[in-house]
């Protein structure tokens, strides 16, 4: 008897498995792969026609892709603004489909490569798309600040100064940054007040600050593993604002002496200095980035953390109570800084793209159109706690935030002289640099052995010939 | 029991049994075997469609890889250029490259024999260990420490590298706040430091699998016949001497398996690398070819370099297996000719 059972089951299986075997090549021509197919997309868009309250033609009934990078700033302020679009009866009926995605390269590369992009990307993150990559399958943007916002004002005339520059490569517009950042150093106001300490105005004030905090038990500086190159940010952005493009267009190129200017040189000198002096908190390299963050800003061990105006946000849920945050630009190296006072870095971030073979690039472009609304923009200021690039949506107190009125009050201070920073990002340099910084600021490394090798990747990418550069002015 | 006649019962005309049948009515050539029903169906599916079927997802893959190694394929485009052996030639020229293979390299040598060695003490204690009186047998609670051993491996790996990332956290850790209780000042920052992290990094790897190696080494000495340990014994054979002697040479052949899976592992790593350092460790310490490689595609843009990074990783591997197999038939002893 049991044999028997023991042979059914036997035969079941070799049906099953016959079946199995058969149903296979069907699953095979379904499953397709990452290789090149070419083709497809372009051709026939749907249009509609093109008029004052339609400016890109948004064909009526027509579908609009969006896929969001779910970051520091989430979805939702997209989500509002497909809301707007879909209920503007303008348009004719469109409707909005927003995506959210962690991985922007990973999970779009395989539309781009079967021509079948999404019509609107917010290409950020720590795994964007590189922008080399894909400058050539772009739609140019200035249409979009060329047209009149939902309330009738021209876009253009909204806008920060200086918001095109970021999403400007090799002379086309093709990538609008929607956040306005501001890079600075971060510190408590409160605990600043309740010591007496002043905020430091030069390189040079550091060093007594740190002798100051150890007193108190803390420490100046901390970092975490992932973000050990915000400090190669803050010695960077604190170099130009030395000598200003000096210092900014030779990195920006890639040039073979880039890291060997004596600004950078005399900013990495300093900051040696202090980790040498335990004025920067050990062991950030073994120490997850937010993990460090809440050292920061919710146990105050470190007086100072270098970061964009995200952090604000970002730390939210752990920030000790009246930590009164706000924040000063990143400082020159002397008293005989070259460029214009208040010059800092502040760029437009969350880079949004229309490709060129999406379905429908028109929907894209409206639904930035709508996002750069009086409306969408208040909202988003107002929930995110960080302005947009539009102008004029932050009110005096800030909502409430010290950091938002400290942003605005460094915005107003910089005026035009703002600069950004773009050459690391366009070619994938960050996570080559973070194994550096880590050994650096752990104190494993001289400033020129850190020199050599900034320098040494630097070299790489300009000396390979398949990666395309862009020049930087 | 009804197992003892297992031949030729009713219930076993397979396809198979049938095909050889039918070929034992007819012992003609090959060629000329009478095409059953039974007979090409047996052929298409165990012969023609597993190859298909390798052929489509795993050789056309592999072709395809070598290809695109050999591109300046971008990723993001259909475009691409032929560049021949650059991307090898630049890859071999690559400090960072270099260094990423040299950690792959010593992973692979040193993840498989520490736990091993570990994996194979535990095995023997569970099973031969025990009182040298009476049978032959395991510690007391043997069974219990099976299943205690085995809990790190039924956890996915990157739950384990998330778990100690936290617990090598150098302030909060638990690590570090152990050694703080009982008195020890200098700690270290362990996946901070270019000294700890390599060795911190492959102690998680192998305390996540010593656990699987242990059960299948247990498996290979409960195979070994209870006879000749009781021998051994009464020729006078210690508990060392029973390992060294009767239990290893008799389950080499596991030994080399588990010791080509866990080097096949330690030449990827990528989920522990990167759940336990994702940006490489300081001064890439601890930085690997596969994370170098996803780094290159989808950070760079640079595909077809990324590719040629994939196949000189399975050059490696295949280099690594061929090398293990070749030093285990050299160890293997004259004795054993013909074994595969």
């Amino acid at each position: 008897m049991e044999l028997k059972d023991a042979s059914i089951s036997r035969r079941n299986l070799l049906r099953g498995a016959a079946t199995a075997a058969l149903l296979l090549p069907f699953g095979a021509t379904l499953a397709s792969c990452a290789a090149p197919s070419g083709g497809g997309g372009g051709g026939d868009k749907p249009a509609g026609d093109v008029t004052a309250d339609n400016p890109f033609g948004v064909a009526a009934n027509s579908k609009v892709d969006a896929v969001i990078f779910d970051g520091g700033y989430g979805i939702d302020y997209v989500e509002n603004s497909a809301k707007i679009m879909q209920d503007n009866k303008k348009l004719g009926g469109v409707s909005v489909k927003v995506s959210s995605s962690t991985k922007i390269a990973q999970e779009l590369q395989p539309r781009f490569v079967g021509g079948n992009p999404p019509d609107l990307i917010d290409n950020s993150g720590a795994n964007s798309i590189g922008w080399n990559t894909i400058l050539d399958q772009l739609e140019t943007l200035d249409d979009v600040l060329d047209s009149n916002n939902l309330e009738g004002t021209k876009i253009s005339d909204t806008l920060f100064g200086g918001v095109k520059a970021p999403g400007t490569f090799d002379g086309k517009f093709v990538a609008l940054n929607y956040v306005m950042t501001v890079y600075g150093i971060w510190y408590s106001s409160s605990l600043f007040e309740a010591n007496g300490w002043e905020v430091p105005k030069s390189w040079q004030d550091l060093k007594a600050l740190g002798e100051k905090a150890k007193a108190k038990g803390k420490y100046l500086f901390l970092w975490g593993k992932e973000a050990a190159t915000y400090y190669q940010t803050m010695v960077v952005d604190s170099a130009v604002i030395q000598a200003g493009d000096d210092v900014r267009v030779p990195l920006e190129n890639l040039d073979a002496k880039a890291w060997s200017h004596p600004a950078i040189q005399g900013i990495l000198e300093i900051l040696h200095d202090l980790i040498a002096s335990g004025y920067v908190k050990p062991g950030g390299g073994g120490t997850q980035f937010t993990q460090a963050q809440a050292q920061w800003s919710l146990d105050q061990e470190a007086l100072l953390y270098p970061s964009g105006s995200w952090i604000e946000n970002e730390m939210k849920k752990t920030t000790a109570d009246d930590f009164q945050m706000k924040g000063f630009p990143e400082l020159p190296l002397d008293t005989s800084q070259t460029t214009p006072a208040g010059t800092m870095r502040a760029e437009a971030g969350e880079p949004f793209i229309v490709p060129k073979k999406a379905k429908n690039p028109a929907g894209g472009k409206e639904l930035l159109r709508t996002m750069l609304s009086k409306e969408s923009a208040t909202a988003f200021a107002k929930n995110k706690l960080a302005p947009t690039i539009v102008k004029d949506t932050v009110p005096a107190d800030g909502f409430g935030s010290t950091a938002l009125v400290s942003q605005s009050e460094m915005l107003a201070a910089a005026g035009e002289n703002v600069f950004t920073i773009k050459s690391f990002n366009l070619y994938g340099m960050n996570s080559d640099q973070l194994p550096i910084w880590n050994s650096f600021l752990d104190g494993k490394m001289t400033v020129a052995e850190i020199t050599s090798q900034l320098q040494a990747l630097t070299d790489k990418v300009r000396e390979d010939s398949s990666v395309t550069k862009i020049e930087i002015k | 029991m009804s197992y003892s006649t297992v031949s030729g019962g009713p219930g076993l005309e397979t396809a198979a049994v049938t095909a050889v049948q039918a070929g034992r009515r007819k012992p003609s050539r090959l060629g000329r075997r009478k095409l059953t029903f039974d007979y090409v169906s047996f052929i298409a599916v165990f012969l023609l469609l597993p190859l298909a079927i390798f052929l489509i997802f795993v050789i056309s893959p592999f072709v395809q890889a070598l290809y695109y190694s050999m591109t300046n394929w971008t990723g993001f485009s259909d475009v691409m250029g032929f560049v021949g052996v650059d991307n090898f030639v630049k890859l071999f020229n690559d400090p960072i490259f270099l260094r990423a293979m040299l950690n792959n390299i010593v992973l692979a040598v040193i993840v498989p024999l520490i736990t091993i060695v570990i994996a194979l003490i535990f095995a023997s204690m569970i099973t031969v260990g025990g009182p040298s009186s009476g049978q032959v047998r395991g510690l007391r609670a043997s069974s219990f420490y099976r299943v205690i051993s085995f809990f790190p491996y039924v956890i996915p790996a990157i739950v384990i590298a998330i778990l100690w990332n936290m617990i090598y956290t150098p302030s909060g850790g638990l690590l570090n706040g152990i050694l703080g209780l009982i008195g020890v000042q200098d700690r270290p920052s362990w996946l901070g430091d270019e000294r700890t992290a390599m060795g911190a990094t492959i102690f998680v790897i192998v305390w996540s699998m010593v656990g699987f190696y242990m059960i299948l080494f247990v498996a290979a000495i409960k195979g070994i016949p209870s006879e000749t340990l009781e021998a051994a014994r009464i020729d006078g054979a210690g508990r060392f001497r029973t390992v060294t002697s009767i239990l290893l040479p008799q389950m080499r052949d596991n030994v080399q398996t588990a010791y080509i899976y866990l080097g096949i592992m330690a030449l990827d790593a990528f989920v522990y690398m990167v759940g336990l350092n994702s940006t490489g460790g300081p001064g890439n310490s601890t930085l690997v070819m596969s994370q170098y490689l996803f780094r290159t595609a989808f950070e760079k843009g640079q595909f077809g370099l990324a590719t040629a990074m994939g196949v000189v990783l399975a050059v490696i591997t295949l280099l690594f297996a061929a090398l293990v197999i070749g030093v285990f038939r050299l160890i293997g002893g004259k004795d054993e000719e013909g074994r595969a």
